[in-house]
């Protein structure tokens, strides 16, 4: 016998417990016929010609760039310092920080991160990243071979991605910070 | 001993106030230990001290606590002598009543904590009190004589300073218990409505100028209504933004009032630990405290106690010199210590000062060296400022050998590390022979700040409104023009005239054009005439720390936001008037970027700088005109697309003008096409650069072979 639901939230949630059920057994299809690998999750980003990505857990927010106050005398890859949730967080140029030489489009977006120390800045980028994966093999075994901050990935499809480790770029950035007085 | 389990919980109520009665004993012995205080004022100490320590018996005998009336017992004891005949008590006898009161409290504390049955038999620490304790018609002649007649025993190790109780443990009607974050979040409101506050007084501001524009529209009896009600509109605005001001203010003084307690509630275990280290090491020292009654936060109090000790006992250990070596000096035996508390708006200033030997730079950079703090390399490029900064890195120590106080290269890191912690900063300055000061600057949650709002180029920066002493129009009159600097005749004195633009690195060194504002700003005693573009007014701002990638910065000292949310850098005073070391500029190449992506102007700055280039910036094709009206470049790097007037249109400009219709010219774009380098290049550009091109690194390169080709073509 069907039972008709009497009201429209009783309808709502009808439909809502059905959408659930069909997706969980979507998932445990998947589950059986794919052997799943260990992935780490990235955020990637154009940078000039490469690919560039940080671990997507480091990333806080993505912002407009906009409302940001240039600080004369600062070192040259401080783009300037902004307000983000009460906090006065400084922006900064990845492309300078990584010794690239530009863009091909000028930044439009400040990627506010943790820069592993637990305090937060910002970086700015090209584009808002695409969240996607690496297989996390792929990531330790090129965390091996890297000696700086940026670890060379390749994805499965070969494809080369530069993927940053935040705390090794402002370990080896701290104490560069300040420029004096001219 | 045990204590009877019926009067158990009072024990706890008794420890707290024998905590105070303690402390204040304390002082007062500390006070009788110093020469030179009237019979009166000696009565009256030694009455008060009295009564103190009956106090502490006759309570502690009530709660059935013994061992804790039978010491308070010994130093009445100890004092009796003395209260008959009052004169200045001799150290020997302060040493005992302090090592007492050391023991009261220890065993008081056990007792609070239920472990007074686990404390030892109290008769031997009495019988070593009393073994301390001069003879009681010895104890009166060594106060007669004024000095101290026998050998004095080596002082107790000074206990870890005690910390005061809060208040009495809360009661169900006592108030509410709330927690940190709560307060915290308080806080963060408070300054929210500040902000909105500061967006009421901006939004009375445009109703004003709209009414006037209205009125400027010559419709005046058209438009009366509107204008009428706009201007009601505004002054009701105004009203608001007032009550929201009292609601700040009061809302400000309310958290204050939970947040906060006195500074001197720290002090009186530094004046201990100031008296015993001086006593232990053989020195004579005396701690003043100016701004005692300023009160903080009592989380900031509470980390910078740490910090203080630290300073204090370097001061002693290390600063101040032994009692005959200062009066060799031509100083007074006594060293003095001084403790200077200020808070202007939300920043702390804290200085912690001695009048000792002071710090010997090149016994600093010789232990540096030896310790391998640094390299001898580094060193030989360290400026005098740089060297005596040595004392803050980690594993740097004066002393060659470890001692109770130091040694172990463990302190001035630690306190640096403390202060930065509490995103704040710490500087130092020594004279040779006079002293040693550390001042410490920190922010605090709560207060704000009045502040100048100036405008230098397309830079607003702000002024702390206490160094600001004047503001005046430039006039010719009033300024003398040298070859290298600039003055100005303020108050029958001759000012020196610094150019906010070029000291900030905006723009090239000028004299003041006629009318350009001057605003007479002091600190530390100097004064200058600084330059500014203009006055935008003046704000009451909270300024908050800057990050650590700029807070090295010298010339910043926090920032505020401004009524639409951006961040206005607060400039430090004391950066200002500083003398600036003379930068041979002739020799550096110049360029002048032109871009209105703020991102891409910080770029190229980095690789222009790289190669060696002094670079100005300008955020439009109008900005870079009027640069380039008043400085000279050897270069221009253009972005080709900007707003009202592009590369093209600036190009077109600078051909007009004979001064700079040689002058090169790089039009960068993100066009990659042949049509737009064409296009470029047959507008008057020297050079095109696509931003793939610059991203590959090109720029620096096409700069210098622009530069060299123009240069072969003059």
């Amino acid at each position: 016998m069907k039972v008709t639901p009497r009201t429209l939230e009783e309808s709502q949630e009808a439909e809502a417990r059905e959408l659930l059920e069909r997706r969980a057994a979507r998932l445990r299809e998947q589950g059986e016929s794919a052997v799943e690998e260990a992935v780490h999750w990235i955020a990637e980003f154009p940078l000039g010609e490469e690919r560039y990505a940080l671990s997507l857990e480091s990333l806080r927010a993505a912002l407009p760039l906009k409302m940001v106050s240039a600080v004369p005398l600062s070192a040259p890859h401080v783009v300037g310092v902004l307000r983000f949730q009460g906090q006065v967080l400084a922006a900064l140029s990845l492309a300078s920080l990584l010794g690239g030489h530009g863009w091909r489009q000028d930044p439009a977006v400040l990627l506010v991160v943790d820069r592993g120390d637990g305090e937060l800045c910002a970086l700015d980028c090209e584009a808002i990243p695409r969240p996607t994966t690496l297989p996390v093999s792929a990531v330790e075994a090129a965390r091996v071979r890297a000696e700086g901050a940026v670890m060379e990935v390749f994805t499965q499809d070969r494809q080369l991605i530069h993927l940053i480790d935040l705390k090794r770029l402002f370990s080896a950035t701290r104490g560069a910070g300040a420029r004096h007085a001219r | 001993m045990p204590v009877d389990p019926m009067l158990q919980g009072l024990v706890a109520g008794f420890a707290v106030e024998a905590q105070e009665v303690v402390q204040k004993v304390t002082m007062d012995l500390l006070e009788l230990e110093r020469e030179g205080l009237e019979t009166d004022a000696l009565t009256k100490l030694y009455v008060r001290l009295g009564r103190h320590l009956h106090t502490l018996k006759g309570s502690a005998a009530s709660l059935g606590m013994q061992d804790l009336s039978d010491i308070a017992h010994k130093l009445e004891d100890a004092l009796a002598p003395l209260k008959s005949n009052p004169q200045k008590m001799p150290r020997p006898v302060v040493d005992v009543l302090l090592h007492g009161l050391d023991l009261f409290l220890l065993r008081a504390q056990a007792h609070a904590d239920g472990r007074g049955d686990a404390l030892p038999d109290p008769a031997a620490a009495l019988a070593q009190l009393v073994a301390d304790a001069p003879p009681p018609e010895e104890a009166a002649a060594m106060g007669a004589s004024g000095v101290a007649a026998v050998s004095a025993p080596v002082a107790a190790p000074a206990p870890e300073p005690v910390s005061v109780p809060d208040a009495m443990p809360e009661s169900s009607d006592a108030g509410w218990r709330v927690s940190a974050w709560q307060v915290t979040a308080l806080m963060r409101e408070v300054e929210r409505l500040r902000e909105v506050r500061l967006r009421v007084e901006e939004r009375g501001r445009e109703l004003e100028r709209a009414a006037q524009l209205l009125a400027k529209q010559g419709l005046l009896a058209e438009t009366a209504e509107a204008r009428t009600a706009l201007s009601g509109t505004a002054r009701s605005l105004r009203t608001d933004g007032e009550e929201t001001s009292d609601i700040v203010d009061a809302l400000e003084e309310g958290l204050k009032a939970i947040t906060t307690r006195p500074v001197r509630t720290i002090l009186d275990p530094l004046q201990r630990m100031v008296r015993d280290l001086s006593r232990q090491l053989g020195k004579e020292a005396r701690l003043s405290v100016v701004g005692a009654e300023v009160s903080l936060d009592r989380r900031l109090l509470e980390k910078l106690q740490g910090a203080l000790v630290h300073l204090l006992r370097n001061a002693v250990d290390h600063g101040l010199e032994l009692p005959a070596d200062r009066e060799r000096a031509g100083k007074h035996h006594e060293g003095a210590l001084t403790l200077r508390v200020e808070q202007q708006g939300n920043l702390l200033y804290l200085e912690a000062s001695d009048d000792g030997a002071g710090i010997d730079v090149e016994t600093v950079r010789r232990l540096a060296e030896q310790r391998g703090v640094v390299t001898a390399e580094e060193t030989a490029r360290f400026n005098e400022n740089q060297l005596r900064d040595l004392i803050f890195r980690p594993g740097f120590s004066t002393r060659t050998d470890v001692t109770d106080t130091s040694g172990r290269g463990v302190g001035l890191d630690a306190v640096r590390a403390s202060v930065e912690g509490l995103q704040g900063r710490i500087e130092v300055a020594s004279t040779p022979g006079q002293g040693t000061r550390f001042m410490l600057t920190l922010p605090t949650d709560l207060g704000s700040s009045p502040v100048l709002v100036v405008r230098v180029l397309e830079q607003l920066v702000g002024l702390p409104m206490l160094a600001v002493e004047a503001t005046q129009l430039a006039r010719a009159e009033s300024l003398r023009l040298g070859k290298r600097r600039a003055h100005l005749e303020y108050q029958g004195q001759l000012v020196s005239v610094v150019d906010l633009g070029a000291r900030l690195g905006l723009r090239a060194l000028a004299p003041p054009a006629e009318g350009q504002p001057l605003l007479i700003v002091q600190s530390g005693g100097k004064r200058v005439a600084l330059v500014v573009d203009a006055v935008v007014g003046d704000r009451d701002l909270v300024i908050r720390p800057l990050p650590s990638e700029v807070r090295d910065v010298p010339a910043w000292q926090g920032a505020a936001t401004l009524s639409r949310g951006e961040l206005l850098l607060i400039c430090r005073p004391d950066w200002l008037v500083t003398e600036t070391v003379q930068v041979q500029v002739t020799a550096q190449r110049r360029a002048l970027v032109v871009d209105d992506s703020l991102t891409a102007r910080a770029l190229h700055r980095a690789m222009l700088e790289a190669g060696g280039f002094t670079v100005h910036l300008a955020a439009s094709g109008a900005r870079a005109l009027d640069r380039l009206a008043t400085d000279t470049y050897d270069v221009v790097i253009c972005d080709l697309d900007m707003e009202e007037m592009d590369g093209i249109q600036l190009i077109a400009k600078l051909r007009e003008r004979p001064e700079t219709a040689s002058l090169p010219v790089i039009l960068v774009s993100a066009h990659d096409s042949s049509v737009a380098r064409e296009r470029g290049l047959r507008a008057g550009a020297d050079g095109y650069l696509s931003k793939r091109e610059c991203a590959a690194g090109r720029l620096l390169a096409e700069v210098l072979d622009v530069m060299s080709r123009r240069g072969s073509r003059a």
